[in-house]
């Protein structure tokens, strides 16, 4: 089979991914109580639009914000409103958000079917917007300003790549709801005025390559790549280099080469929000890692403790070296186990003591496998260096802004230096110092 | 006790910093088995001191690897420790790779914070400090297997040679085997441990500087360190850039520099210098160099301008480089892979000419008739392989300067023959000296197979002075003439025509030969042009084309033997032949004593003369031989000395009549 990849730096690290791709996804029955953040995505924090004590529909909007960049926040059990305070995120921020008793009932809040036919790209804009779509692969950008490209668009591609290992969800999703993601891509194109659709999947995914393919046999628009598995093959720019072979400037957003990139499951909520009328309320966890009992990719409902979901996979049995929400390379290690499932949640890890590598600070031999693997073409042992000590000016002339956070510089490391730690830092250090100008 | 954190990425690469240094080991198990096999077991010891003193270095100066991490720490010990002993030549004193360690790692590695940290290469930098601080110990080279005289390889007209490739020649024990080096350093590139561009940049500016300064490309990239350095040592990560395009230029100035201090410098260690100074300026070239970013636009303007930019910055050395080669007078490299001659210090002037005179490169100062003083090298079998001399004479022969180049006995005892104390006695010794063990010089107790070595050498190397430059009648001259030689070569006969004026060749002709064109032509064009250069059929072959190189010098011996018309003549002085028949033996002095003959009588008369033995120049002791018996039992009288042979001649009249003077076996 004839594969694509990007050309520039990259690895081939673990998958992983067999303990849950072969299994179907479960669907976890609502919990008690939800814990709803007003915020799940990139952009201002919403204002609660319903007060303690009122009953509220699955779907139902909780919460909206006035600002051009949000998305709207809905409720995803039927029940009372108990309380509106501040919860703690996975990543340790503290938002505002609406803990929601549930009744049982899974009534749904006025839902409108329509069909892509009968709407203009301004409707599309508005049905995903109103239905509070952020993008599902990890970053929680808000769906329907991808969908208002400020230039000319001709491709939307569709990022199926999963590189992160022990994720599946998009995986299953792919195998599962493979008309609905076929459709989605159809409605992206039709928002963003796009006369061809491209499905980038890696090859340690044949299955979803030869259902997508088989889906799309007699729609000559869309096109299903097949990419070589690399890591950071799921990052936006390296995607539309390998699927469509053009190099998005630096600084510049996929619109400036013709393009916009949307995760599966983004495709997938489009075309539920389009055809059932049902906002983002739920979305595919990957709960994997040593030690789950039972590693599975769980629909579960937006605002679930993720105690809860951790027990409908078999619950803590042995304390795990390291809980993660998304992936190992690039997610977030956190030990609040009460924090919510939210809109951008791809997985839970627990993972072993033997399954992880903890970061040393070992003395860099300056061996530059760091720079040969980057994939943005910078130059991490560097920029740590810089970072480390905050030298903004230096970190500029590095081109930090440029990084893409992938965490592949950490994970080619002999040393096992925290790279991607100090460059973060970088990014914050310059991010404050051009605030403070 | 190091701090570790739970961080993202939580799984890494199983690429861990020991297994790099493990698998530079691996990488260096070909080059250690080829010295061991060609040094033999020295090559081990010296190994095997330097990788201890390394590791135990490093151990107890950090003290924590002890318990912490083991004694190996992170391997990068072992591994300078490893490479410090494969650049060293096998012949060095015992001490030499420990004090070596112990610089490389407490000195060029710790004292600047350890692995990462350290700005030069530790081996390289060890070996320089050793270098120019033991100078005299460093530059002992041996030839393995005791295939070369005196391991002088870029002094021979060579190319591509087979030796070079296995490694079987003199040098450094990790050094000499091209073939183990590529072994390693495609397991190194294989594994991801080395980039392509730092060989690559290296080996290739090397071989283009090369040719375009008219050394031998074959040769220096095959010989001399070179190529083991472009692969193990400017590959080192630490002291080398971390950018693509930095490691590609630091390859570049590696190779240019190596060739620029070999052609322009008398120094024996281009390789080491060029590596030192392009680690100096390695930050600077990471700084420089910094890979264009994904998405970053390069415009059409700015490439022009750079590849314009570069393109005028290679014109303008390349315009300096001429200057500097045009106006620098010609120097000639007294520095030959590594055999360091103390050419100019020791004639006292760097005015001297190279002459070869039967195998032996004689440097001399002044007139070839009347040297001032003269140079040369000379070797002879000590107890486990040659010694190689270097011995100075003054314009009577008088020994003013001795060294002894390379030895392969013991370290021990063996060795205390390069002792002043011993060699010194040689100072002052002139050709008329005994120069016996025991009588004029004193031998070491424990090493007398050394000490005799070393006498016999100098020895065998004064007569080969004295025969070079002070015997003016054992000097080659032949009798004007024109001769014909014929003799069977590799594809049947081979004639040749010699013409002889003032004594001496002034030409030679191949007159018919039937060896096969192409392969023979060189050896058919330069053999007679070099046995009238050097007026003697001793000269060197020609690679490739031995057989016919041979035929050639064997057919102008043997034109010069057959016909050498109007050198016999009767001098009518009668031998007085005893009348009883039998076999007369007899000795007498030619050019040398010892010349011994047979003379045989039947009836009164002189049948037969056979000369059993004679310490003379064979060629010539031999053709006069040759031309002088016939006549002799011709004339049953003395003739006429053989012009070019008059000692041997006069020897072997004295011999015959001494045989007349004793009674028949």
């Amino acid at each position: 089979m004839l594969t694509r990849t990007f050309t520039r730096g990259g690895a081939s690290i673990p998958h992983r991914k067999s303990a849950t791709e072969n299994k179907p996804i479960v669907s976890m029955p609502a919990p008690e109580e939800v814990v709803i953040p007003l915020q799940q995505h990139i952009g201002a924090i919403c204002e609660p639009i319903v007060k303690v004590g009122d009953q509220v529909k699955i779907g139902q909007k909780i919460g909206e914000s006035k600002q051009y960049i949000s998305a709207p926040i809905h409720a995803s059990v039927s029940g009372q409103v108990t309380a509106i305070k501040d919860i703690q995120l996975v990543d340790g921020r503290q938002v505002p958000g609406v803990v929601i008793t549930n009744d049982g009932q899974d009534d749904f809040y006025n839902r409108e079917n329509n069909h892509i036919n009968k709407l203009s790209a301004e409707q599309i804009r508005e049905v995903v917007k109103e239905a509070g779509i952020v993008g599902m692969g990890g970053a929680g950008f808000p769906a329907y300003v991808k969908l208002t490209p400020p230039k000319p668009i001709d491709t939307v591609l569709i990022n199926g790549a999963e590189c992160e290992p022990y994720l599946t969800c998009d995986h299953r999703l792919m195998l599962e709801f493979g008309p609905e993601l076929i459709d989605g891509l159809k409605t992206i194109m039709q928002a963003v005025g796009a006369s061809k659709g491209v499905i980038g999947v890696e090859v340690n995914k044949p299955d979803a390559i030869a259902l997508l393919r088989k889906l799309t046999k007699e729609e000559p628009e869309i096109e299903i790549v097949s990419l070589k598995v690399r890591y950071p093959q799921g990052a936006e720019k390296q995607l539309i280099m390998a699927a469509l072979n053009r190099q998005v400037p630096s600084g510049c957003l996929p619109a400036e080469v013709g393009c916009v990139v949307n995760n599966v499951h983004t495709a997938i909520a489009i075309s539920q929000a389009i055809n059932e009328g049902t906002p983002s309320y739920q979305r595919v966890v990957t709960v994997a890692g040593r030690h789950v009992p039972d590693p599975r990719n769980v629909l579960v409902r937006i605002g679930t403790p993720i105690s809860k979901l951790i027990d409908f996979c078999g619950g803590i049995i042995q304390q795990p070296a390291a809980i993660v929400a998304g992936g190992p390379m690039t997610g977030t290690i956190f030990s609040n186990l009460e924090a919510p499932v939210v809109k951008n949640l791809s997985g839970v890890l627990l993972l072993g003591q033997e399954e992880i590598n903890l970061s040393m600070n070992n003395p860099c031999i300056r061996c530059a496998k760091c720079v040969d693997a980057c994939p943005m073409g910078l130059v991490p042992n560097m920029l740590a260096l810089s970072g480390e000590h905050s030298k903004v000016e230096e970190l500029k002339r590095l081109s930090v802004m440029d990084c893409i956070e992938c965490g592949l510089c950490s994970y080619v490391c002999p040393a096992y230096r925290d790279l991607y730690g100090e460059i973060k830092k970088g990014k914050n250090a310059v991010n404050s110092k051009e605030a403070a100008v | 006790m190091e701090t570790q954190y739970v961080k993202s990425p939580l799984i890494r690469t199983n690429v861990t910093i020991s297994r790099i240094m493990w698998d530079v080991v691996i990488a260096l198990v070909p080059t250690l088995i080829a010295g061991i096999v060609f040094f033999g077991i020295p090559a081990l010891w010296v190994v095997f001191l330097s990788t201890v003193t390394a590791v135990l270095c490093e151990a107890l100066i950090l003290r924590y690897p002890l318990y912490n991490k083991g004694i190996f720490g992170d391997g990068s010990s072992i591994v300078t420790g490893l490479i410090l002993g494969l650049i060293l030549p096998p012949t060095v004193s015992w001490w030499m790779p420990i004090v070596g360690s112990i610089f490389a790692i407490a000195l060029v590695k710790l004292a600047f914070g350890g692995l990462g940290y350290n700005i030069f290469n530790p081996a390289i930098a060890a070996r320089t400090i050793l270098l120019l601080g033991f100078t005299a110990h460093m530059v002992i080279y041996t030839a393995p297997f005791d295939v070369v005289t005196t391991a002088t390889p870029l002094l021979r007209p060579l190319s591509f040679d087979w030796s070079f490739i296995w490694g079987n020649y003199g040098g450094s024990i990790g050094e000499t085997s091209v073939i183990a080096i590529l072994l390693g350093g495609i397991y190194l590139l294989y594994r991801g441990h080395i980039d392509w561009r730092i060989p690559t940049g290296y080996v290739g500016t090397a071989f283009l500087f090369a040719v375009l300064w008219g050394i031998d490309p074959w040769a220096t990239i095959t010989t001399g360190g070179l190529l083991f350095a472009a692969v193990f040592m400017a590959t080192d990560m630490v002291t080398s850039p971390v950018t693509p395009m930095g490691r590609l230029i630091f390859g570049i100035g590696c190779g240019f520099l190596t060739i620029f201090l070999r052609q322009f410098t008398a120094f024996p260690e281009g390789v080491s210098f060029a590596v030192l100074v392009m680690n100096a300026i390695v930050p600077i070239l990471d700084k420089m160099t910094l890979p264009i970013k994904f998405g970053a636009e390069v415009s059409l303007e700015r490439r022009t301008r750079t590849t314009i930019t570069v393109a005028v910055i290679i014109l303008l050395s390349w315009g300096a480089l001429a200057l500097v080669s045009n106006f620098t007078p010609e120097y000639r490299p007294v520095v030959a892979e590594g055999v360091y001659l103390p050419l100019e210090e020791t004639l006292q002037t760097a005015d001297y000419e190279k002459v070869d005179y039967k195998g032996t490169t004689f440097y001399y100062v002044g007139e070839l008739d009347k040297p001032e003083r003269v140079a040369f090298t000379s070797d002879s079998r000590g107890y486990h392989g040659p010694i190689h001399f270097y011995v100075v004479v003054d314009a009577e022969g008088v020994i003013e300067h001795i060294q002894i180049l390379s030895h392969r006995d013991d370290p021990g005892l063996g060795s205390l023959v390069t002792r002043e104390s011993f060699l010194g006695q040689f100072i002052g010794k002139s050709p008329e000296d005994e120069i016996s063990l025991g009588v004029d010089v004193q031998g070491i107790t424990g090493a007398t197979i050394s000490s005799n070595a070393v006498i016999r050498g100098v020895r065998e190397g004064l007569e080969n002075y004295v025969s070079a430059f002070l015997t003016e009648e054992e000097k080659t001259t032949f009798a004007d003439g024109t001769y014909i030689g014929e003799v069977s070569s590799f594809g049947g006969n081979l004639q040749v025509e010699v013409v002889v004026s003032g004594g001496k060749i002034s030409q030679v002709k191949v007159l018919k030969h039937n060896d096969t064109p192409g392969i023979a032509d060189q050896a058919l064009e330069l053999i007679p042009k070099s046995i009238v250069a050097n007026n003697s059929t001793d000269v060197d072959t020609i690679t490739y084309a031995t057989v016919t190189s041979k035929a050639i010098m064997k057919a102008v011996e043997k034109a010069l033997a057959t016909d050498a018309n109007d050198v016999i003549e009767v001098t009518g002085a009668p031998l007085e032949v005893p009348t009883v028949d039998g076999i007369y033996q007899g000795t007498g002095t030619g050019y040398k004593e010892g010349l011994e003959v047979e003379v045989t009588v039947e009836g009164g008369k002189i049948v037969d003369i056979t000369v059993v033995s004679h310490n003379d120049t064979p060629l010539m002791a031999n053709v006069a031989f040759k031309q002088l018996i016939p006549a002799i039992i011709e004339t049953q009288g003395l003739v006429d000395a053989y012009t070019s042979a008059t000692a041997s001649s006069e020897g072997l009249f004295a011999a015959i009549e001494d045989a007349f003077t004793k009674e028949a076996k």
